[in-house]
């Protein structure tokens, strides 16, 4: 199924190209999601496919965290594709711009593929590196001027972050010359033998660049640019599915400090920064007046979560599952609506918004339902990898370090509530026209990702929990 | 012989310190190129010929001839001539330099008194590079010189893993140049487009995103 997963996008987004064509590029955009559905399925169900050259074998697992994060990339992949009608129609493209904007999201797509089933440290870092270069100028894709700045800070800054990751994989072959391998599963069995005051000097590099990646404070600035600046459907693939492979690389490499029984100094950093991160993203909540950047610090104070999950070990790492696929089905869904609200009011502004309910009924409700899935209403998951984590801290005996986090929260959910609120109800502007007309497109993929963080949230069933703890066992 | 080239890449960098015109930048740039080409050449005896070969085709082809005859043509299409003021003056800049150098040797000093089996004047020298670069990427204005600093600091990754002497495996050597390859081409793409749209080239007129 690697195989598939890597060159069936390619070769459709390269046919789309050289084609422009519509069936050729509504081919090219809907049938690399079910092809990434049925890999995730046969990799669950453990029908091995494997066409691969057998040299190229060994670089690449599908263990069962990268299935996990597979699987999340693949749901927030197919809702985008079906969307991406929606965007169409809505803007007009032209064919070949759809084509050249399909070809774009595919190669992105595969990159993260390509950074989750990486078996070798530093062919990580190439796939991380080319999701930079592929989504950069999709982020620039409707070639404004503000998108232009916003993707000239991301590929930059990205670039110039992810550097610094490689100065730390060249210092870890240092420390690991007695291993002479980059293969993750050598490091993990033979971490002992790394030395320790390299592997820490090498974790504070490869921290800063994919930290970058990830956008946790204080190195975030390139997030709400890109963020707030990029198409919609796309906003939805950074944040729910960049950040979480670029997570997966962190993973990966705190799984080294794991098993050298380091993992103290690496658990300071994630702790200290997932709190900043908390910190600044409840800071900024509080003014901002852009919708689409309210996302984007969403995203910042979900990252600092995530990281408070990985710090606590292995109490925390159950919620930090549940919670990266909470955070990526949410805040895709809440991504996709706003493209709804942006095509309704022609403004990110939150201040010009109001009535979304009575001007669009199903967009305003989304928009709340998917806000409430967010800050973590329950019966949503978030509620419950919230209260996991505040348990771990207890666990942890860090229980009062539950206080800011609390406060952070509360700050963070008041500034979403009152935006959203103040978006949905009220009167809508008098030159709004009603405008129920939309195609299930614009509805659809938000209302499949609620549906399934609602079955997940009120009961996670026996299969599922066994597939995050599958996934969390990997930290443990 | 070697220690020679390693000194040399040093001084290239201390003279961008000192230069303000854009072409000195990107003549270095490729001279850098070379000196990194003659340092894979001189250490032949230590790697297989294949890895060689490619080392050989990113110093001299890419580093030294393609990179830089790229950047020369952007500069001299859109008629660059000199970097604007930077943030630090310049003697500033120097004096910070020096100080990058000084930490550099006593990174190299340590190197030497472990038994971690790194080169050590490479290794001081390309945290030189290294932190020289993001220095200049913070300081300089001009998003052209951006894109010439990151190069540098490349080459500084490039000497660091020299240093090292661990081969990386060939599939991941190319993954490493095609990233460089095309991340260079794409910022250019961008500088070319921020010179159209927003009529001037320098950081402080990217302020139309902000909180």
């Amino acid at each position: 199924m690697i195989s598939l997963i890597f060159f069936a996008p390619v070769i459709l987004a390269v046919i789309a190209l050289a084609l422009p064509k519509r069936i050729i590029s509504r081919i090219a955009l809907l049938a690399p999601p079910l092809i990434y559905i049925m890999a995730a399925f046969a990799e669950y169900l453990k029908i091995e496919w494997y066409i691969l050259p057998d040299w190229l074998m060994p670089y690449f697992q599908f263990d069962s965290v990268g299935l996990f994060f597979f699987t999340v990339m693949t749901l927030v992949f197919a809702s985008v594709s079906v969307y991406s009608l929606f965007y169409f129609k809505s803007h007009s493209f032209t064919l070949k711009q759809e084509s050249i904007y399909i070809a774009e999201i595919q190669f992105f797509v595969v990159a993260m593929a390509g950074v989750i089933l990486a078996a070798h440290l530093a062919l990580m870092w190439v796939f991380v590196e080319a999701t930079t270069l592929t989504s950069a100028l999709l982020i620039y894709f409707e070639k404004k001027k503000s998108s232009l700045e916003a993707s000239w800070k991301y590929i930059y800054i990205c670039s110039v972050g992810i550097a610094l990751a490689f100065v730390g994989i060249i210092l870890l072959t240092i420390g690991s010359r007695s291993i002479d391998s980059l293969f993750f599963t050598d490091l993990y069995n033979k971490a002992s033998q790394i030395n320790p005051f390299w592997l820490k000097v090498s974790f504070a590099f490869i921290f800063v660049g994919l930290g970058t990646k990830i956008g946790i404070a204080p190195i975030h600035a390139w997030l709400p640019d890109a963020h707030s600046e990029a198409p919609s459907p796309v906003s939805a693939l950074l944040s729910g599915t960049l950040l979480n492979s670029a997570l997966l690389g962190l993973l990966r490499v705190q799984k080294i400090f794991i098993s050298a029984h380091l993992e103290g100094f690496s658990d300071f950093l994630f702790l200290l920064t997932g709190f900043l991160s908390l910190m600044i993203s409840a800071v900024y909540m509080l003014r901002i007046k852009n919708y689409k950047r309210m996302l984007a610090y969403s995203s910042i104070e979900n990252m600092g979560i995530l990281f408070i999950g990985i710090a606590l070990g292995k109490y925390g790492v159950f919620a930090l599952m549940l919670h990266v696929l909470a955070h990526s089905l949410s805040k895709t869904s809440l991504f996709l609506t706003s493209g709804n609200i942006l095509y309704l009011h022609k403004s990110k502004k939150i201040e010009p918004v109001s009535g979304l309910l009575m001007s669009d009924s199903r967009t305003g409700w989304l928009w709340i339902v998917s806000m409430l899935a967010i800050i973590g209403m329950p019966p949503f998951p978030i509620f419950l990898s919230k209260f996991l984590i505040v348990k771990a801290l207890w666990m942890e005996g860090l229980s009062w370090l539950a206080v800011p986090f609390f406060l952070f929260l509360v700050i963070v959910a008041f500034g979403m509530a009152n935006a959203v609120f103040k978006m949905a109800f009220g009167e809508a502007p008098a030159d709004k026209n009603l405008i129920n007309k939309n195609g299930f497109a614009a509805y659809a993929p938000q209302m499949v990702l609620l549906f399934i963080l609602f079955i997940v949230g009120i009961n996670i069933s026996p299969q599922i929990y066994s597939f995050l703890n599958s996934a969390a066992n990997f930290l443990r | 012989m070697t220690n020679i080239l390693i000194i040399l890449l040093g001084t290239s960098v201390l003279y961008v310190f000192a230069v303000s015109r854009i072409e000195s930048y990107v003549k270095t740039l490729a001279l850098q190129g070379v000196f990194l080409f003659l340092l894979v050449i001189t250490d032949i005896h230590k790697i297989n010929w294949l890895n060689l070969g490619f080392l050989m085709f990113e110093t001299l082809l890419i580093k030294a001839v393609f990179i830089p005859v790229f950047l020369l043509r952007v500069i001299r299409k859109n008629e660059i001539g000199r970097e604007v003021e930077p943030y630090i003056s310049q003697f500033y800049s120097i004096l910070i330099a020096s100080g990058i150098f000084m930490f550099g040797f006593v990174a190299a000093f340590w190197a030497a008194r472990t038994n971690a089996g790194i080169k050590p004047l490479y290794f001081g020298m390309s945290l030189v590079l290294i932190v020289a670069s993001l220095f200049l990427i913070v300081n300089r204005k001009r998003i052209i010189t951006h894109i010439l600093c990151y190069m540098i600091l490349e080459n500084g990754i490039f000497l660091l893993s020299l240093s090292v002497a661990n081969e990386m495996p060939m599939l991941v050597n190319i993954g490493v140049l095609l990233d460089l390859f095309v991340g260079i081409y794409l910022f250019v793409i961008f500088f070319n487009k921020i010179q159209e749209m927003y009529d001037g080239s320098h950081v402080d007129i990217l302020t139309e995103l902000r909180d």
